[in-house]
């Protein structure tokens, strides 16, 4: 089982990635532990373009995190290391930028906001200071400018009677207004692209409108590219234009959102709508992601996959196959030309029919 | 904030006179050892022990009233009256404002350096940890914490005094002074300096290990948090990263810990470090003082640790509340 061995994902991407704003191709980032490298990332692509908003979905260790982290080089250096792979942001190399440049990019052109907010915000200076320390970095501003700089962004975000906030500290603020002001800290210097890591995974539900909301209308205004790290399907249907699916430090599925909710094609995909509440799967996917320091052959996800043959356990991960439209991708042998896809697509088999004998390698040994 | 402060010092105050009653309590239940040499003599002389006995109650105040007796004591203590000292012939109060500018002469320094010292090493450690330069910042500070502080002192002596010739054993006590008087000119001159340089060195050892290991682990607890990521996330360089979003928190409980790091290495050492180096600082004063059985200084010699530790709780206090806004003043 070796069709067309050279290709991998991404190499079919090189053609769009120069009026991107943002291309990632082929991108691993490992980490050295004592246990062996861990490959949280192992060969992810994608493209985010200006004033689109696209979402990395995938359960939990799926490496989402680490591949956002990964844009700016945000993670823990040693002993992580992105031994190969390629970042572009607005054409230029991530991963030949020093550290002065990566300096500028970060809060200057490419911003974050994180899961946690209580967390987030150092618990000893005032969020105008927090606010002021975002605006100085990257703007020449006096410090009467940079003060109504941050009131007008406090504003802009919806926290009220913001000149009254500036001396409060974060533990005076809720969560909800806590992230409001990360996403103000993150809008400082209005920049090209937000990186969202969870955003909202650790608030109520009502504020997690409240802020997806504020989120979208702030893209409108400034025409900004959101990237959306998130688990929750739900999330995805509401804001993204389009997603990738990530599974094991691989992309599983790409492609625009209608497509991937209304014909999901990669067997992770399926298996993940399925385990949304109104679909009834309340019992999750059998089995669970394997060893991100020893991953198996063939696809990743075939130790847990209903359609695996024996062929998805050989080899490396599947390229990325065109599902349908040129913009839609599966990472799965089934898609490859000359092969069957209905064998997923017209399956009502669902996850839980998986029998769990069946399981292998990745599901028994945890 | 002022109500808080003002019952930090109401607080302090109360401790002051806890420590002194309890001190007091103590001297009265105690015999006094020059009352009964005082009655011994008597009776080797063929007097009345018990005449001599009363003569001199009398002559201290000792036959008064236990109240009394105590007001009296307070009001000396408050007062700075604090005794007589019968193995220097002089009050107590002289005796410890001739030893303690030779004590902060060599403490004041040390602490200040050891805990700027202790502090880079340790946010360095924490920043790098696991590296090489972590290693080997972790080894010296297990060696300055590890070695007896007494006997590096007799071997830094032994090498650099006997060997090298490059101090003098004996310590000058003239040396920071012009005509008898302090001078501060006499102070910062090489001659005064050079004596000085091993027992700083020794009192160091332990300090800057101590407060480096503090601070590294204080530090570790933020280097790797949330906020950090964000600092990060807005472009902060690696330098302000450490020396404001991380230092900043990580001072609040390397506050508290200077405070009985000051007291225990500064006043314990200061015992080993003066006997062994010969200068006649408060730790000298004091060992003097336990050694001739000469109770007056005795306590004397102690209290002022006992101030230190008060204002230092103090001042602690007061540190917390600037340092940390999630602390409020009034609740406490």
């Amino acid at each position: 089982m070796s069709k067309q061995p050279s290709q991998t994902i991404g190499t079919d991407e090189s053609t769009r990635s120069s009026n991107s704003l943002l291309s990632v191709s082929d991108l691993c980032t490992y980490f050295q532990t004592d246990e062996g490298v861990v490959k949280a990332v192992d060969g992810v692509s994608f493209d985010v373009q200006s004033g689109e908003t696209v979402a990395i979905v995938g359960e939990s260790g799926s490496g989402k995190t680490v591949t956002s982290e990964s844009i700016t080089r945000l993670f823990k250096s040693p002993p992580g290391f992105i031994p190969e792979g390629s970042i572009e942001f607005d054409g230029e190399e991530v991963n030949d930028m020093t550290v002065e440049e990566l300096r500028t990019l970060r809060g200057g052109r490419v911003s974050h906001i994180f899961q946690n907010p209580q967390g987030a915000l150092n618990p000893v200076y005032t969020i105008g200071w927090q606010l002021r320390e975002a605006i100085e970095l990257h703007q020449e501003v006096t410090k009467k400018e940079a003060n109504e700089k941050a009131i007008e962004l406090l504003t802009q975000v919806g926290i009220p009677e913001a000149s009254a906030r500036l001396g409060d500290y974060p533990h005076q603020l809720s969560g909800g207004m806590k992230q409001r002001v990360m996403i103000a800290i993150a809008l400082a210097c209005e920049p090209d692209l937000l990186i969202a890591d969870e955003p909202t995974t650790a608030l109520d539900v009502t504020i997690q409108a409240q802020i997806l909301k504020l989120l979208k209308s702030l893209q409108e205004e400034r025409d900004m590219a959101i990237l959306f790290i998130t688990h929750d399907l739900g999330v995805v249907a509401e804001v993204a234009d389009r997603v990738v699916v990530m599974y094991a430090g691989k992309v599983m599925e790409r492609g625009p959102v209608m497509e991937i909710f209304e014909t999901p094609s990669h067997p992770y995909t399926r298996a993940l709508l399925e385990c949304l509440p109104s679909k009834g799967n309340l019992g999750g996917i059998p089995g669970s992601l394997p060893s991100p320091i020893d991953p198996p052959d063939g696809c990743r996800f075939a130790s847990r996959c209903v359609f695996a043959q024996d062929e998805c356990l050989e080899g490396p991960q599947p390229p990325a196959y065109e599902a349908g439209t040129a913009d839609h991708v599966v990472s799965c042998i089934h898609y490859e030309p000359g092969g069957n896809p209905d064998i997923v697509l017209k399956s009502d088999a669902t996850v839980s029919a998986l029998d769990v004998d069946q399981m292998g390698v990745g599901g028994e040994n945890r | 904030m002022k109500w808080y402060i003002f019952k930090r010092l109401l607080w302090a105050g109360v401790a002051t006179m806890v420590v002194l009653t309890i001190t007091f309590v103590l001297m009265y239940l105690t015999p006094d050892t020059r009352i009964m040499e005082l009655e011994f003599q008597a009776a080797q002389s063929g007097t009345d022990p018990e005449q001599a006995r009363q003569a001199a109650e009398t002559a201290r105040g000792m036959d008064q009233a236990f109240h009394i007796q105590y007001i009296d004591f307070m009001q000396n203590m408050l007062s700075f009256n604090w005794g007589w000292s019968d193995s220097r012939s002089e009050p107590v109060i002289d005796a410890l404002a001739s030893a303690i500018p030779y004590s902060m002469m060599y403490g004041v320094p040390a602490v200040i350096i050891s805990t700027i010292i202790g502090i880079v090493i340790g946010l360095y450690s924490a920043v790098n940890q696991y590296t090489r330069g972590d290693y080997v910042a972790t080894f010296v500070a297990f060696f300055g914490i590890s070695i007896p502080n007494f006997w590096f002192a007799i071997i830094l002596l032994v090498i650099f005094g006997t060997w090298l010739g490059w101090v003098d054993l004996l310590f000058d006590t003239q040396a920071s002074k012009i005509d008898g008087e302090w001078a501060l000119r006499a102070i910062v001159s090489w001659e005064n300096v050079k004596q000085l340089i091993l027992p700083m060195f020794v009192l160091m050892t332990a300090s800057v290990a101590s407060m480096m290991r503090y601070t590294r682990a204080e530090a570790l607890e933020y280097v790797e948090s949330d906020f950090i990521k964000t600092a990060k996330a807005k472009g902060v360089s690696e330098r302000t990263i450490v020396a404001k979003h991380i230092f900043r928190p990580a001072s609040i409980p390397i506050a508290t810990i200077l405070v009985g790091d000051i007291l225990g290495i500064v006043f314990v050492g200061s015992y080993l470090i003066e006997v062994v180096f010969g200068i006649p600082g408060l730790g000298y004063l004091s060992f003097d003082a336990i050694m001739s059985q000469d109770t007056a200084l005795v306590f004397g010699t102690v209290f002022v640790p006992v101030f230190v530790a008060i204002i230092g709780n103090l001042a602690q206090d007061i540190a917390y509340v600037i340092l940390d806004p999630r602390i409020k003043y009034g609740d406490r």
